[in-house]
């Protein structure tokens, strides 16, 4: 006889802040009944096979953890920045512009009719079959972001979306954001997610982009979160015709690290480039499962992800293209490689590859190693330490897509963020 | 300089060096001549620190320091370079950068101020020219996508950078054209003073005509069988292995016609 699955505990269904537009609060409803009865990923749910031994949704961390509306450890961002605190925007903490083309909303803030347009629209960027805990956002979310850009707007500096969460006590956080691209607009969005305070707690997340025609984004997700935060986040988006979608991930580790990009290619000609990094240490995870479905016919999918695991750590990648029958002349892309620091840690890679159209262009590699032994002898022999030959090695494995994070701020972190790393990585003996 | 005594070395547990001996003085330039497989680029690798090559007995000193118990960039700070035969591509890592921490490891290990990049750039700018390398290489992957002779060039080049008391050229020479195998050339000779030794490994006596040694040795089954000037060498050329008593694929192919 099968064990009877563990449930979501009923704990997680009492969503906090109410106060939210009644169309975002019915929705919120329905998405918690939906949850009633849910089985917890195990490791024979596929598409948690490698992560389900970390997820921890015990009944402490059900509970919202307080607002306090205090900007802590934010970070200096210069220009247009929204600052969330335990999933809510703290005004006060926010800056960004006042332009009539480009409209920056929280959810509390939206008449009731704008509120209904928006509840229609949330959750339909992502399959919620396969990111069934993004469905705890749904039902969870206090607070949120909306971001219109009108035909032709174009934002002329990066905005960044601070998530932090203060971990005084145990708890949950549910940000969520959703950016409405119209036609020929730009912008780029940068989120930041950091922590403080040292209790267990887990962030999770939902960010959605719609993207007219001829839309161009570029979304750079940055994940700092501390030991103690489990991190559950998804990333949809919907592409309409000629528009353009650009996203760059990186990641460093932590007790949990999920998260699911999906990108819909809907409208002919459009296309999407996927960045990713990764990088885990110590007894670390981190697990992105993309998913991009080519579903018009002419678009064009380019997808790099990179890993790096030290120690004992843990990292997984599961990218999936599913190239739907109208989708005929697609381009399609994706690229993995998987970097080893030690003999103990573990890296789970899997291309899945879906093809109903007969006239396409899709092609698809990853590969696991370790550092080049004969090119360190080289780096060594020319009197280079080996600790900075390790660094030098390593970062040449990611160089490359680093250097195409489009804001200089973010890489400057991120430098120095792997600099720490580094020196964990590779102690001199 | 460079002492060597009763140096044997395997690999695999199948021994490669056999016993060398071999006395390198400051300011002189030495030839180890060959054929295939008798142990020259073992022992070019064995004295720049190779792990993958166990010295089971005898000794080499640098300058009278044991050099065999340090590690391989300890060497190279102390003055040892080798130019390999096969130097490795390594895309990601950007020439000018894998040039300015090297040339800085050196310094600091020296107690001199680190270069910074600017200054480094215009440093390494004048010495590509020096072997005719395009500075456009200084923005590549290290040797990645270079031919081999401009691989050749961009071992030279650090060499030239580094400046170091022992220099070891691996078959520096295969490869080459003839333009090449001057600029090469020139480059190496640059290097010769009376402070600084070098050690050339090679094959074919083609390159002694352009960095005249003085000394040459012939290296068969892990010892050196024959030493003498600068004479031997043509001799060889002329000769083959075979009067040595070396059997040789070149001299055995000879015979065979």
């Amino acid at each position: 006889m099968k064990p009877a699955p563990t449930l979501l505990s009923t704990a997680f269904l009492h969503p906090a802040g109410q106060a939210l537009p009644e169309p975002l609060l019915a929705l919120r409803q329905q998405r918690g009944a939906a949850l009633v009865d849910m089985p917890l990923p195990t490791r024979k749910t596929e598409n948690w096979k490698y992560s389900s031994k970390y997820l921890k949704l015990t009944d402490e961390m059900a509970i919202s953890l307080p607002v306090d509306g205090k900007a802590g450890s934010a970070l200096a961002v210069p220009g247009y920045k929204v600052v969330f605190i335990n999933g809510v925007m703290i005004p006060e903490a926010s800056e960004y512009p006042d332009l009539n083309n480009i409209l920056i909303q929280r959810f509390g803030d939206l008449s009731d009719a704008e509120a209904s347009e928006l509840a229609e629209r949330l959750d339909s960027t992502l399959n919620r079959k396969t990111v069934q805990l993004a469905g705890l956002n749904s039902a969870r979310f206090e607070d949120g972001v909306v971001i219109r850009l009108k035909p032709d707007a174009v934002l002329d500096q990066p905005l960044f979306v601070i998530h932090e969460v203060t971990a005084g006590a145990s708890g949950s956080a549910f940000p969520r954001i959703f950016v409405d691209a119209g036609r020929n607009s730009q912008m780029t969005l940068v989120e930041e997610y950091i922590s403080s305070g040292q209790e267990a707690v887990m962030v999770n997340t939902v960010t959605e982009f719609t993207l007219a025609e001829g839309a161009q984004v570029t979304n750079v997700r940055l994940n700092m979160d501390g030991e103690n935060v489990q991190h559950i986040g998804a990333t949809g988006v919907r592409q309409q015709r000629s528009s353009r979608f650009e996203s760059h991930c990186v990641g460093f580790g932590g007790p949990l690290r999920r998260h699911d990009l999906q990108v819909r290619l809907e409208g002919e000609g459009a296309e999407c480039k996927l960045n990713g990094v990764v990088v885990t240490q110590g007894t670390q995870h981190y697990d992105n499962h993309t998913t991009i479905e080519h579903i018009a016919a002419h678009c064009n999918s380019e997808e790099t992800y990179r890993n790096i695991a030290a120690d004992k750590s843990h990292a997984v990648f599961n990218g999936r293209i599913h190239i739907h029958p109208d989708a005929q002349k697609s381009n399609a892309n994706m690229n993995n490689k998987n970097l080893l620091l030690t003999t103990g840690a573990e890296i789970d890679t899997k291309p899945e590859l879906e093809i109903y159209a007969d006239d396409v262009k899709c092609a698809h590699g990853a590969t696991i190693g370790q550092l080049d032994e004969e090119s360190l002898f080289y780096l060594v022999s020319r009197g280079i330490s080996r600790r900075d030959a390790n660094v030098l090695l390593t970062m040449a494995f990611i160089n490359e897509l680093v250097a195409q994070v489009p804001v200089e701020a973010v890489k400057e972190t991120v430098q120095a963020r792997l600099n720490q790393f580094f020196d964990q990585a590779f102690q001199e003996v | 300089m460079l002492s060597i005594k009763n140096l044997h070395a395997s690999v695999e547990g199948k021994e490669i060096l056999k016993g060398i001996n071999l006395e390198i003085k400051a300011g002189e330039v030495h030839a180890i001549m060959g054929p295939n497989g008798s142990g020259k680029s073992t022992l070019a690798q064995v004295l720049a620190g190779n792990d993958a090559f166990e010295v089971t007995s005898g000794s080499v000193t640098l300058n009278g320091e044991n050099l065999l118990e340090k590690e391989t960039e300890a060497r190279a700070r102390d003055g040892v370079f080798l130019a390999f035969q096969y130097p490795v591509e390594i895309p990601g890592v950007s020439n000018l950068q894998f040039m300015r921490t090297s040339m800085n490891a050196m310094r600091s290990h020296n107690g001199e101020p680190e270069m910074n990049a600017a200054e480094f750039m215009k440093l390494a700018r004048e010495v590509s020219k020096q072997v005719d390398l395009d500075p456009a290489f200084l923005k590549r992957g290290v040797n990645e996508g270079f031919s081999g002779g401009e691989k050749k060039r961009n071992e030279i080049m650090q060499a030239l950078l580094l400046k170091p008391k022992l220099t070891i050229l691996d078959e520096t020479d295969s490869g080459l054209d003839i333009d090449a195998l001057k600029v090469v050339s020139d480059g190496v000779n640059a290097l010769r003073s009376k402070d600084r030794a070098i050690l050339m490994v090679t094959h074919y006596q083609r390159l002694l005509d352009h960095i005249v040694p003085d000394y040459v040795h012939v290296l068969a089954d892990g010892k050196i069988v024959k030493s003498g000037g600068r004479e031997l060498a043509l001799e060889l050329e002329e000769r083959g292995y075979g009067w040595l008593g070396i059997k040789d694929d070149a001299t055995a192919a000879d015979a065979a016609n």
